[in-house]
């Protein structure tokens, strides 16, 4: 019996959505391998750095890490967020929220890069070392996050906003009071109960 | 709130407060939560998530104690990262890598420290390992590990603790922490940072560990409140996982809640708690104990009990299997059965998992430049589990590929490249692509390539990503320093506990197999709990041995010495714990013991002696009384004191034995005595084994029996319980060096002193008797000083390998009752009576022993027959020792000989005459007289014939057994020979007249088993040699396995048999499928091939032997062939790596067939008709003046203190010579023929040899 999936990450969802056979194979089955790259690495890297930047911490010694170019990647990044580092509450700040869907629970869990407040708006931060979203308003890790930090912080005066560390360019996308994001979410989760209710019966059979 | 109870549901408390909390408006990220580990942590997840209202519920800091170090760490690491003094390799996020890593960086650091002497021994990296991770676990200060290391007399403790500083700087240099080097880092940081938790939860507080009390402590004044829960009577993993006992009252200067609880179950529990601690047994009617003689019929009857469950409706998930030997025997067993098991195992290496080692083979293949050691059958299996080929047509490629490799050297890919096929054209695209990439790329491509997407692979993808994880560990902290190849040979052969941040997923539909400390540290409630191989001392095994001590290591440790009390005191307690942990998770217990392991070793020092047998132990099963004769009768009058009994051959001394042992164990000997006071000492392992499966089958419900071995058996005993080895230097996983590998030491070593090979065996045997000199004398100056390098790099081999030999044995366990108080007192106080068989064979060690053994209580017996002493020649065998212990002893005589007929008797009686006659002090004055009304009688039983040639010899013999055959085709017939080399002679003439014969050999390939399964191997190997299934075919024919069409069928392939469909043979079936089974373990292979064959037959127990063989072989073997050659060089070997098979009722073998063995060998045994033949004097010489000594002989005098000279050594073999003869006389019941002749075939000329003086000798007394 395959194990049963109740939490949802905006990452996980967003494969569902696209590919209930693939969402399978990769949460339930776990037949897949995390490729591990430069890129990848890098990324994490700056998500750590600007963290602890965040925090507080004297991060001039970590940097010596960092190759010239990258430094100077994080320097210019930073530059851009020195004025505004106080109005950071949080940062690395994981979620659990929990949903109810036909009379069953369902839980949204993540991680905001930083969570800002300034005066009421709330806006949420998440840094890209790759490409920003191309469709962010209909983009899940939008839906998700928007979502989770509403429930959090019971408020709608919420922004997302997808900064590029390269190119320091950024996006931001406002919180939709005509868009019903629960039923989104409920949408895909429903997809993942479809399909599980119909493997089941063709195992059945 | 500090809850104290046992009961299991107090997580439910817990999680209650917590979500009240929650309730009340205190956010989630004020609450530290702490569990034992990520299973449980996971779980109090879980509950929260069920129970908690909708909405946010908030950014949880539930961690298992390793896990808030972890994170804690990452959180916080640039503090760590600017106190590191350094310019360079800055590191942005640390490496908290795994325990493989900095196992590779330990074993970096161990080169540059000199442990002179030390440094080569194997387990000194173990050692370390256990040594750092005990002083970080107990967070002790360099003045606390310099006290223990006074109290524990460590001689290396400077250099293991500079060993250890240079794995700390370079773990810092490299930024790579495992757990227990984050516990270093940890401590310095919670310091310097402001506490952030205003609530926390602890839950097991009793398995916690110093650092993470020590962290409470430190924020215990910003906290506002505490909640803990905790049994006082908990802590399981004391001693060794650094837990320690915590009086949580006066952490919190408050009192506890005791709630009370009317439970059965609780209340039993506490009580197996205080039976434990007072050595006394549990007797409760939810548990039972079943015990066996053999590991195979314990786990034959634990599934048999399992499929009883299941047949009922019991659910697979609420049985669980217990053993601290999870072991290949135990998982091959299993899983053939047909249920399905889930094995929580504590060390499970990567090779176990059969795709992961088809694809590290793979990977080696690709990394490995010149393709040497690529082994057919492991590509074999690549070809058809890897890459989805056709089996018929992978086996023809290999053998293609085999032929062109002998002939020119091929690469494998070069020659696949020629191959017309697409899945070698991927594997050659895939190969081109990474062949130069980092390991972490090849898997990963590797596997993305050519494993589906099958969701029946998905416990193998899970193993994979732990796999594809430590390389990336390896790949971060090392970069580029490590090759590829390299690397793959240190994940394959890294079995190291786990990481604790990894945790199995328990499957419903399977039955966990686990260890104790598993199922503890995950709550594991089932219905069902059986606890396998309870009578193994892995169940109460300590951490304890050279440089590591987890009892002294305890932050709490207070005493100035560690005494052998201390050790057993602190093993109860800790025994008494996880007994009354494991209780308080079951409804029912079902103990399973047997007295060998899969080995065929015997067990001792389990927890079986905790618990109460349910039936009487008393109750036997009905034998025909034996009512004993009147010389037998004085034995059994036996009122305690030393005894000696002088047995006369076939005076039925096995059966007294048993019989006075029988007696003993009836209380009528001696008074409070029970089973584990009686020791039992035999020659031969064999005997041994055969003495205790007779006190087995009397009592079958005993579940503790007397200690029933060889000498060598009880040292080794010794030495291994109460982890006695550490105060003799030595490590836990010490072995004993067998015949084989002492070969090839030695060889190695006079090749380097420049002797001559052929000189290897004199030093061989030399070493055995210059130990026992040493033993005898102690240090004394010997003459031979090349005989001294030779011994001396013999003894540092050892000792860098942990390797002790059969003389180590007895000497070290001497040793160490003789410098060790405590440990000699607590054998004295077990040992109330020791019966030693054979003791005219006992040498001065083991008399030594004996004498300190007994001791105390003085009840000594030892049997044995001066005339009967045969081994003086080849062992340290002291007669003169049991002469004297005669003299002060009540001495019994058991004279008669019911077994041979009268003149068989004369004819012995005249043989001490003979000796007597001619002043050689070679017997006893004893006479061994016959029984009325039961020997035959008979004058003329005893026939001598002189022949001219060794044609007439042969054909007089020859025509003696037809027609006794014709006459009597039940009669047994033995042909005693001087040689082992005559041996084959003999068997040779027989056979080509079509008499059956059965050579009585320890050799391995005398054991059906051991042949068939390696002539298989042969098969597979090279499944184009027809002549091998020939003999397959054969061999099983004649064991009655396959009918004759099948050897017809084998003689008339022409073809190999793999590429036919001849679905009517069975051979054909059967050969198919060993030679299209893949697996890169042999164990498996052999395992299957056995049982297949044999698991209905009495050898069915010898098949772990032979797979436990095979594995051991390969484990030093680069490839699979190379293993099954191997096998095939040891074959008349007489065991390996001291695995000794079972001796199997062979009456169906020896039925009509002529049994042909060496005098030596036919000790014990008898015929109704013997045949000595040539008798010559070269064979069995009587005269001292005619005898010429062997080098052998002359060379070990060298090495004594008081070498005899030639005279004295001539008398002494002489001597053996006349007992020799005696033994051959007395095994024949009707008749005996003494014959020789006057000439015989000698290296390919016929010589004159002299008849043998005895012949003549005899005749004068006819």
């Amino acid at each position: 019996m395959p194990k049963i999936i109740d939490t949802f990450s905006a990452h996980s969802l967003k494969i569902l959505d696209k590919n209930p056979k693939e969402f399978m194979d990769k949460f339930v089955y776990h037949l897949s391998l995390y490729k591990k790259d430069e890129r990848t690495d890098l990324g994490k890297k700056f998500h750590s750095l600007i963290c602890a930047y965040i925090k507080n911490f004297d991060v001039s010694k970590m940097i010596m890490e960092l190759s010239e170019k990258e430094k100077k990647i994080y320097l210019n990044f930073i530059d851009k967020l020195k004025d505004e580092k106080s109005f950071f509450i949080e940062t690395e700040y994981p979620f659990l929220i929990k949903e109810e869907l036909n009379n069953e629970n369902y839980y949204l869990t993540g991680r905001f890069d930083a969570i800002y407040k300034k005066d009421s708006e709330y806006i949420i931060y998440d840094w890209k070392t790759l490409n920003l979203p191309k469709n962010p308003k209909d983009d899940l890790q939008s839906i998700v996050y928007i979502y989770a930090l509403k429930k959090i912080y019971n408020t709608k005066n919420i922004k997302m906003r997808y900064i590029s560390l390269e190119k320091l360019d950024f996006i931001d996308v406002f919180y939709d009071e005509n868009f019903d994001y629960k039923n989104r979410i409920d949408e895909i989760v429903e997809k993942y109960k479809n399909f599980t209710s119909l493997q089941d019966l063709s195992a059945h059979f | 709130m500090i809850i104290n109870t046992p009961e299991l549901n107090r997580t439910e408390i817990l999680i209650d407060e917590y979500l009240k909390l929650l309730k009340e408006g205190v956010n989630a990220q004020e609450i530290l939560v702490l569990l034992r580990n990520s299973k449980k942590k996971k779980d109090f997840i879980e509950k929260i998530k069920k129970k908690s209202p909708l909405g946010n519920i908030g950014n949880l800091k539930i961690y298992s104690f390793e896990g808030l170090i972890y994170n804690y760490i990452l959180d916080n690491w640039a503090i760590v990262e600017n106190s590191i003094k350094s310019d360079v390799n800055r590191k942005i996020i640390p490496n908290l890598c795994g325990l493989e890593v900095s196992q590779y960086i330990f074993k970096e650091c161990i080169k540059e420290v000199d442990f002179t002497g030390y440094n080569s021994k194997t387990s000194l990296l173990h050692q370390l390992f256990r040594r750092n991770a005990l002083i970080n676990l107990n967070n002790l200060s360099d003045e606390e590990v310099a006290k223990r290391a006074k109290i524990l007399k460590e001689s290396y403790s400077i250099e293991a603790n500079l060993a250890i500083n240079k794995y700390k700087s370079k773990s810092i240099q490299l930024r790579a922490f495992d757990y227990i080097r984050q516990m270093n880092i940890f401590q310095f940081l919670y310091k310097k940072l402001k506490n952030k938790f205003n609530y926390v939860f602890l839950d097991d507080a009793d398995e916690i560990t110093p650092v993470v009390l020590a962290y409470l402590e430190h924020i215990k004044p910003s906290v506002k409140d505490f909640y803990i829960a905790y049994d006082s009577n908990g802590s399981s993993r004391l001693g060794y996982l650094g837990a320690i006992n915590i009086n949580f009252e006066e952490f919190l200067s408050q009192k506890e809640i005791k709630p009370k609880i009317e439970d059965k179950k609780i209340s039993n529990a506490k009580e197996i708690l205080n039976l434990v601690k007072n050595n006394q047994k549990i007797d409760f009617d939810n548990i039972s104990l079943k015990s066996f003689l053999k590991r195979n019929e314990m786990t034959d009857e634990v599934l048999k009990d399992i499929k009883i469950l299941i047949n009922s409706g019991v659910r697979p998930c609420e049985i669980c299997l217990i053993t601290p030997l999870s072991d290949e025997f135990l998982k091959t067993t299993l899983e053939k059965s047909g249920l399905k098991f889930n094995f929580l195992t504590k060390n499970e290496k990567l090779n176990q998992n059969k795709l992961i080692s088809y694809i590290l083979e793979l990977l080696k293949i690709i990394n490995d430049k010149n393709n040497e050691d690529i082994s057919s059958y492991i590509l074999k299996g690549i070809f058809i589990e890897l890459l989805n080929l056709d089996k018929k047509e992978s086996v023809k490629i290999i053998q293609e590929y085999r032929l062109e490799r002998d002939f020119k050297g091929s690469n494998i890919f070069d020659f696949i490249k020629n191959k017309n096929n697409d899945e070698f054209i991927k594997l050659i695209e895939v190969y081109e692509k990474i062949r130069f990439e980092k390991l972490s790329v090849q898997l990963y491509e590797i596997v993305t390539n050519f494993l589906p997407l099958d969701k029946d692979l998905s416990k193998d993808y899970i193993k994979i990503a732990q796999l594809l994880k430590q390389i990336n560990d390896f790949e971060d902290v090392f970069k580029n320093s490590v090759s590829n190849n390299d690397l793959i040979i240190q994940l394959e052969n890294t079995i190291i506990s786990e990481n604790p941040l990894s945790d199995d997923e328990i499957d419903e539909n399977s039955i966990v197999v686990s260890s104790a400390q598993k199922i503890i540290d995950y709550s594991y409630k089932t219905k069902y709990q059986f606890l396998l191989d309870v009578n193994n001392e892995g169940w109460l095994r300590q951490d304890i041995g050279p440089l590591y001590n987890a009892w002294v290591m305890q932050k709490t440790w207070s005493k100035d010495s560690f005494e052998l009390e201390d050790n057993i005191e602190l093993t109860l307690d800790r025994t008494a714990r996880i007994l009354y942990k494991l209780y308080l998770l079951a409804d029912k217990i079902t103990l399973y013991q047997s007295s060998y392991d899969s080995l065929g070793q015997e067990n001792f020092s389990g927890i079986d002696k905790y618990y109460k047998t349910n039936s009487k132990t008393k109750e036997t099963t009905k034998v025909k009384p034996i009512i004993p004769r009147k010389d037998q009768e004085e034995v059994l009058n036996y009122k305690g004191g030393l005894m000696s009994v002088s047995a006369t051959a076939g005076s039925g001394k096995t059966t007294i034995m048993l019989l006075l042992v029988d007696k003993i164990l009836s209380g009528e000997i001696l008074s409070d005595i029970e089973p584990k006071n009686i020791f039992v000492l035999t020659f031969m392992e064999s005997a041994a084994r055969n003495f205790r499966e007779r006190i087995k089958a009397k009592y079958p419900n005993l579940s503790e029996l007397p200690n029933i071995s060889t000498i060598h058996g009880l040292a080794l005993r010794i030495i291994k319980e109460n982890n006695n080895f550490s105060r003799l230097g030595l490590d836990y996983d010490f072995e004993i060096i067998d015949e084989i590998k002492r070969s090839a030491i030695l060889a190695e070593i006079t090749y380097s002193l420049g002797i001559a090979p052929d000189k290897t065996d004199l030093y061989d045997s030399a070493i055995s008797a210059y130990k026992n000199e040493l033993s005898i004398y102690g240090e004394f100056d010997c003459k031979n000083k090349l005989f001294l390098s030779v011994f001396q790099l013999y003894q540092a081999k050892l000792k860098e390998q942990n390797l002790i030999d059969y003389d180590d044995l007895l000497l070290l366990s001497l040793k160490l009752l003789k410098e060790n108080k405590d440990v000699l007192e607590y054998y004295q106080d077990i040992v109330k009576i020791i019966i030693e068989d054979e003791a005219q064979d006992s040498s001065f060690t083991q008399q030594n022993l004996i004498t300190l053994l007994g001791g105390k209580y003085k009840n000594i017996i030892r049997c044995g027959d001066i005339n009967q002493a045969i081994t003086s020649t080849f062992t340290n065998s002291d007669v003169a020792g049991f002469r004297e212990f005669m003299k002060k002893s009540k001495n019994v005589v058991m004279d008669r000989c019911q077994r041979c007929a009268t003149g068989v008797l004369d004819c012995a009686n005249n043989t001490v005459k003979f000796a007597q006659k001619n002043e050689i002090d070679a017997f006893s004055s004893l006479v061994m007289k016959p029984v009325e009304g039961v020997n035959i009688v008979d004058k003329n039983a005893v026939k001598t014939e002189i022949f001219e040639e060794e044609n007439l010899e042969n054909q007089f013999i020859l025509n003696k057994i037809k027609q006794i055959l014709k006459k009597d085709k039940n009669a047994t017939i033995g042909i005693l020979l001087r040689s082992n080399f005559a041996i084959n002679k003999w068997d040779k003439l027989l056979k080509d007249n079509s008499i059956k014969t059965y050579k009585n050999s320890d050799s391995l390939i005398n054991n059906p088993v051991y042949k068939i399964c390696l002539l298989v191997l042969e098969f597979i190997l090279n499944p184009y040699d027809n002549k091998k299934v020939v003999e397959i075919a054969q061999e099983l024919f004649e064991y009655g396995y396959y009918k004759y069409e099948e050897v017809k069928y084998a003689k008339s392939l022409n073809e190999a048999i793999f590429l036919k469909d001849d679905f009517d043979s069975q051979l054909w079936w059967d050969l198919n499928y060993f030679l299209f089974k893949n697996t890169t373990s042999i164990y498996e292979l052999v395992n299957e091939i056995g049982s297949y064959y044999f698991s209905n037959s009495k050898q069915k127990d010898n098949i772990s032997l032979v797979a436990a063989i095979a594995a051991k072989i390969q484990l030093t073997q680069k490839t699979f062939e190379n293993t099954v050659n191997r096998l095939r060089e040891i074959q008349y070997k007489t065991n390996f790596s001291n695995i000794k098979f079972f001796s199997v009722d062979d009456t169906v073998q020896k039925a009509n067939a002529v049994q042909i063995m060496t005098l030596h060998k036919s000790k014990g045994d008898e015929f109704d008709w013997v045949f000595i033949p040539e008798m010559t004097q070269k064979n069995l010489c009587f005269d001292i003046g005619e005898y010429k000594l062997k080098e052998n002989s002359i060379f070990i005098q060298k090495v004594k203190k008081e070498p005899k000279n030639d005279f004295e050594l001539k008398k002494d073999i002489i001597e053996e010579n006349y007992r020799l003869i005696y033994v051959g006389i007395t095994r024949a019941k009707k008749k005996l023929y003494l014959t020789t002749s006057n000439k015989y075939k000698h290296f390919s000329r016929i010589e004159t040899f002299k008849n043998s003086e005895i012949l003549e000798g005899l005749n004068q007394y006819a």
